[in-house]
């Protein structure tokens, strides 16, 4: 028999090993997969879409028709550089494409939008006009727009024609760079639990074999040939199972990509293009990689770690370095810094969790009696020995809190968003040539109709500094304006105000400023600010601060009464309840009171209700992928817990042997078990808690400069708790079960030096 | 009439091997009284090991009665039969195996202590029984700190702790060197005189076997 097949003959004996291994390689390839593939997939998305709408322009028809293939050739025949661009929805996974005409887009010279790609046209997210045109034949929605360069002037515009921007919605912003650090964070969190889930696999069939192994070494095979070949078994079993495990990683991509897609379109309103798939060689790298070092690297390195040799020297080292990551965290100067200081905790906390939770285990346990000593011990043993799954499962449920709080809280944020931006139940624009003022005189004069303000958006320049009057120290903001101010708004959440601050806005004695600029600008409630409307010049108090949820720009609210006839209002609509009318009526009574058959006439109730289904997506989405990484992390602490378990086997035997009885020994069992994992529930509360406060408190104002409401569930840190105590509860069943089988031989366990401790 | 300590009336005993039935003994009888010695002895495989642990319910027997004081073993692995058993371990069995008698996580003392409390005696005199078994100045080091030979001291510390009536020690010096192994079994046999507990040794050892008050020869390999 030659030593491989003494190595192979090990798993024809254990089928069910090779198959969890199996298993294990698969659903980790899967998750990792997965996971970065929708990052990759979204960010691509992301950088493509702001790169495609950097600065280009439009034209549009001044009767507002969508343009058309003749308009194109109307416009090429007058000379004009117009480029076709035909954006073309597919169903998910593939997401957005756009159609162009490489020969149209000549004229633009180097500066064709998406002209990297439109040379090769690869087909994703740009292909050919003619192919993109197939697709909408075939009952795909399409969306013509006729592009031009930059560089046109408005007088070289056709008539019936005019020139705008083009932009294929508003920037992403920075909520959607948000969100996508938080699946990055995930992304790393699996590959970590995916090695230590290997690994654990992996020593399983170590201890199982150990008698093989010292029985080839007495054989005169030496160490090393049978630590090469364990290697090549490995490395030979990784590659096999890691192709399944990153086709089915794309299925779950896909799976969760349609919500994935839905969600970053309607959130952010980043269009998710179809990018190529990507190859399957950096995926199975990677995994090779990690399950190679998972299994292999301790050899060398993991034993000069010391949370693994334990000793004292490990408090010495963690305990600086914690003090140093909470100290960058709560003073960080950059973005960076701050990162640095969140990885040296978790470092830190990794080395200190097991000797910590060791010594609370041994705390108190002298004076008691010689049973509670025994479990107090074990328990310390089991705290240093398992010192990598404890950790992982910390990690692992500490970010779990912090994500779901961070996914609850912007959920609840987006919520009241909401609220602010759809309080009225329509939402009616007013007609460009018509003037408002008609319809308002309609409304007032209509009774029966609910709650209603006209709303009217332009620009203004505030004056951060009374003192300062030069021009160059004014900064552009948007001006928002409400008459009358009523219930629609008095809901609204006010950060920071003086008393009776809805009142004085109402009256035209103050303004109110928005979070942002609030923040920008240094502004309190009670200060002074000069701002201009149209050629007016005033000063203002600001009687209040208003909660913008993200809103990137800043803005200034003011009582519709105080703009002046010259103010150039860009924008005008109204926000309306129905009250005891059909809407349909007042809709009449409008159109009438402007003269128009075409009202533009939004139903915000079926906004607010597609939005939160949007949301419902995102939370099943992180919920799955969280629950699923927990689930591994549960699994690798499941089975270490339970390699280590067997190797002690004997050692719980005794107390049978002693006289405890099957039950009381089970019992010891499941005590020993649940109070593993439920300390370390525990110990991951602080540090999940801890990591949401960092998120929310401290990454996002540093990088996106607004801060979310902080929020803790506890309900949730309950079922985290209960699921921990279930994972121990599996341990302590599968032991019995171990123990039942039969009496372990006292070779299981390392007698020959008394045992671990 | 007296009870005897330990009674067992015709124990037959089967493994399987493959689909083959492989008997270790067939109707084995045997009796001891309090302050006699038994030694088990016979070739590699033939069944010590698995009588041992029948006299103290580890394992079961196919057929036959075990008596250990005024309790009565006839078959059955109900609950109740697992009470009585643990309850007989717990405070009238002592146990000494090859090796790995200790829990790794306790001091040798502490080791004493848990079984001695566990037993129902007091755990003042632990201490005692170390210092008696020439190891006391060891009290506070761990299994894995001292010396094969003294873990074995550290066993039989434990086993008179709990004041047994019997003890049942398998190849106890089975691992020890000639000279420890003497040391050892001579306080064995010393303390079990003294106090007059009755005991089973399983033993290789013709020289050891000797020294025990009565044999019982289980032969050659179990047959087919
Ligand atoms: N669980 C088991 N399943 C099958 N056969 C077993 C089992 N336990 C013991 N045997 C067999 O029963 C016989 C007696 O085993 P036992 O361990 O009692 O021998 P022993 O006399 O103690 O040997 P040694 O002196 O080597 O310790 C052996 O042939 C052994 O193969
Ligand atoms: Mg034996």
């Amino acid at each position: 028999m030659t030593v491989c097949s003494a190595l192979l003959s090990h798993y024809r004996r254990h089928p069910l090993q090779l198959l969890a291994l199996a298993l294990m390689i698969v659903l980790a390839t899967m998750l990792w997969t997965g996971v970065s593939h929708l990052t990759d997939h979204a960010r691509a998305s992301l950088a493509q879409s702001e790169q495609a709408i950097a600065g280009q322009q439009q034209l549009v028809r001044e009767d507002g028709q969508a343009v058309s293939v003749q308009d194109f050739a109307y416009l090429r025949r007058q000379g004009l550089c117009v480029m076709p661009w035909l954006e073309v929805q597919r169903p998910p996974p593939e997401g957005r494409v756009i159609g162009v005409d490489p020969f149209a887009s000549a004229c633009f010279g180097s500066d064709a939008p998406g002209q990297a790609r439109v040379d090769a046209l690869n087909g994703e997210p740009f292909l050919d006009i003619a192919e993109a045109k197939a697709m909408v034949r075939q009952g795909s929605n399409g969306d013509l727009s006729l592009l031009v360069p930059v560089d046109v002037e408005a007088d070289a515009v056709p008539a019936d024609y005019r020139l705008k921007d083009f932009s294929m919605g508003p920037a992403t912003g920075e909520l959607g760079e948000s969100f996508l650090l938080n699946l990055d964070a995930l992304g790393v969190l699996v590959l970590l639990i995916t090695a230590l889930l290997v690994r654990s696999v992996y020593q399983l069939g170590l201890v199982q074999r150990r008698e093989s192994f010292t029985l080839l070494r007495r054989f005169g095979v030496p160490a090393t040939r049978v630590q090469v070949l364990l290697l090549i078994e490995m490395v030979a079993l990784t590659s096999v199972w890691v192709i399944p495990g990153i086709w089915l990683g794309r299925l779950l991509a896909e799976i969760l990509g349609g919500g994935f897609g839905q969600v970053l379109e309607s959130l952010f309103d980043a269009p998710l293009y179809a990018v190529d798939g990507g190859g399957f060689v950096l995926p199975a790298l990677v995994m090779v990689t990690v399950v190679l070092l998972a299994c292999f690297a301790d050899k060398r390195l993991l034993r000069r770690l010391p949370w693994l040799s334990g000793r004292p020297s490990v408090v010495w080292f963690g305990v600086p370095v914690l003090g140093l990551g909470l100290a960058m965290v709560a003073w960080p100067f950059t973005l960076g810094w701050l990162f640095v200081g969140i990885a040296l905790v978790f470092v830190a906390v990794g080395l200190l969790t097991p000797r910590v939770l060791s010594y609370v285990a041994q705390w108190g346990a002298e004076g008691a009696g010689a049973i509670t000593l025994w479990q107090r011990r074990e328990l310390a043993v089991l705290f240093r020995r398992l010192a990598l799954p404890v950790v992982a499962l910390q990690f692992a449920v500490a970010m779990v809190l912090a994500i779901q709080a961070l996914v609850t809280t912007f959920e609840d944020t987006f919520e009241r968003w909401l609220g602010q931006r759809l309080e009225a139940e329509f939402y009616v624009e007013v007609p460009e040539q018509s003037a408002a003022v008609d319809g308002v005189r309609y409304l007032a004069g209509l009774s029966g109709v609910g709650d209603w303000h006209l709303v009217q958006r332009g620009k203004t320049h505030v004056v951060p500094e009374m003192a300062g009057d030069d021009a160059a120290t004014s900064v552009e903001v948007d001006l928002f304006s409400i008459s009358p101010i009523g219930p629609l708004v008095t809901g609204w959440t006010l950060l920071d105000a003086i008393p009776d601050a809805w009142e004085k806005l109402a009256t035209g004695q103050g303004v109110m400023v928005n979070e942002q600029l609030a923040r920008r600008q240094g502004y309190q409630p009670g200060e002074t600010i000069g701002f201009t409307l149209g050629e007016q010049s005033l000063a203002l108090p600001v009687v209040g601060v208003y909660a913008d949820y993200g809103r990137p720009d800043g803005e200034i609210l003011v009582a519709g009464q105080i703009l002046p006839e010259t103010f150039n209002t860009r924008f005008q609509s109204l926000s309306l309840n129905p009250g005891t009318l059909a809407m349909a009526e007042i809709e009449q009574g409008l159109a009438a009171v402007w003269n128009t058959d075409q009202l533009t006439v939004r139903d915000n109730g079926s906004i607010r209700s597609l939005a939160s289904g949007v949301f419902d997506q995102t939370f099943l989405i992180t919920r799955a992928i969280t629950v699923l990484t927990l689930v591994l992390a549960g699994t690798s602490l499941l089975i270490m817990g339970w390699v280590f378990f067997t190797t002690r086997a004997w050692y719980y035997r005794l107390l049978f042997v002693w006289g405890l009885s099957p039950r009381e020994v089970a019992g010891q069992l499941r005590w020993l078990a649940m109070f593993l994992t439920g300390a370390v529930a525990v110990a991951a509360l602080p540090l999940g808690v801890w990591l949401t406060w960092a998120l929310v408190s401290r990454i996002n104002p540093l990088a996106f400069g607004w801060s979310l409401p902080m929020a803790v569930y506890p309900g949730f840190w309950l079922e985290m708790l209960v699921l921990c105590l279930v994972i121990g509860l599996a341990i302590s069943v599968l032991m019995r079960r171990q123990l039942g089988a039969g009496v372990p031989a006292p070779a299981m366990a390392n007698v020959a030096g008394g045992g671990e401790r | 009439m007296v009870a005897s300590l330990l009674t067992a009336r015709d124990l037959n005993k089967q493994f399987r091997s493959g689909n083959q039935p492989v008997s270790v003994f067939r109707n084995l009888s045997l009796q001891l009284d309090r302050g006699e010695s038994l030694a088990l002895v016979g070739r590699s495989g033939s069944g010590k090991s698995t009588l041992l642990n029948i006299l103290c319910g580890l394992e079961k027997p196919d057929t036959g009665s075990v008596q250990v004081l005024d309790e009565v073993f006839e078959g059955g692995t109900d609950r109740q039969t697992e009470a009585r058993w643990a309850n007989l371990r717990r405070q009238q069995i002592g146990v000494v195996f090859q090796e790995a008698n200790l829990m790794p996580a306790l001091s040798l003392l502490d080791n004493v202590r848990l079984r001695a409390r566990l037993a129902g005696q007091n755990e003042d005199d632990c201490r005692d029984w170390l210092e008696r078994l020439g190891i006391g100045e060891l009290a506070g080091r761990y299994p894995d700190q001292v010396s094969g030979g003294q873990r074995q001291r550290a066993a039989l510390a434990m086993v008179f702790a709990m004041k047994p009536a019997l003890i049942l020690a398998d190849e106890p010096t089975g691992s020890l060197d000639r000279h420890t192994a003497e040391d050892v079994t001579g306080q064995l046999f010393d303390l079990q005189a003294r106090h007059g507990c009755g005991l089973i040794l399983a033993t290789h050892d013709a020289e050891l076997a000797t020294r025990c008050s009565h044999h019982l020869d289980l032969g050659h390999l179990p047959e087919t």
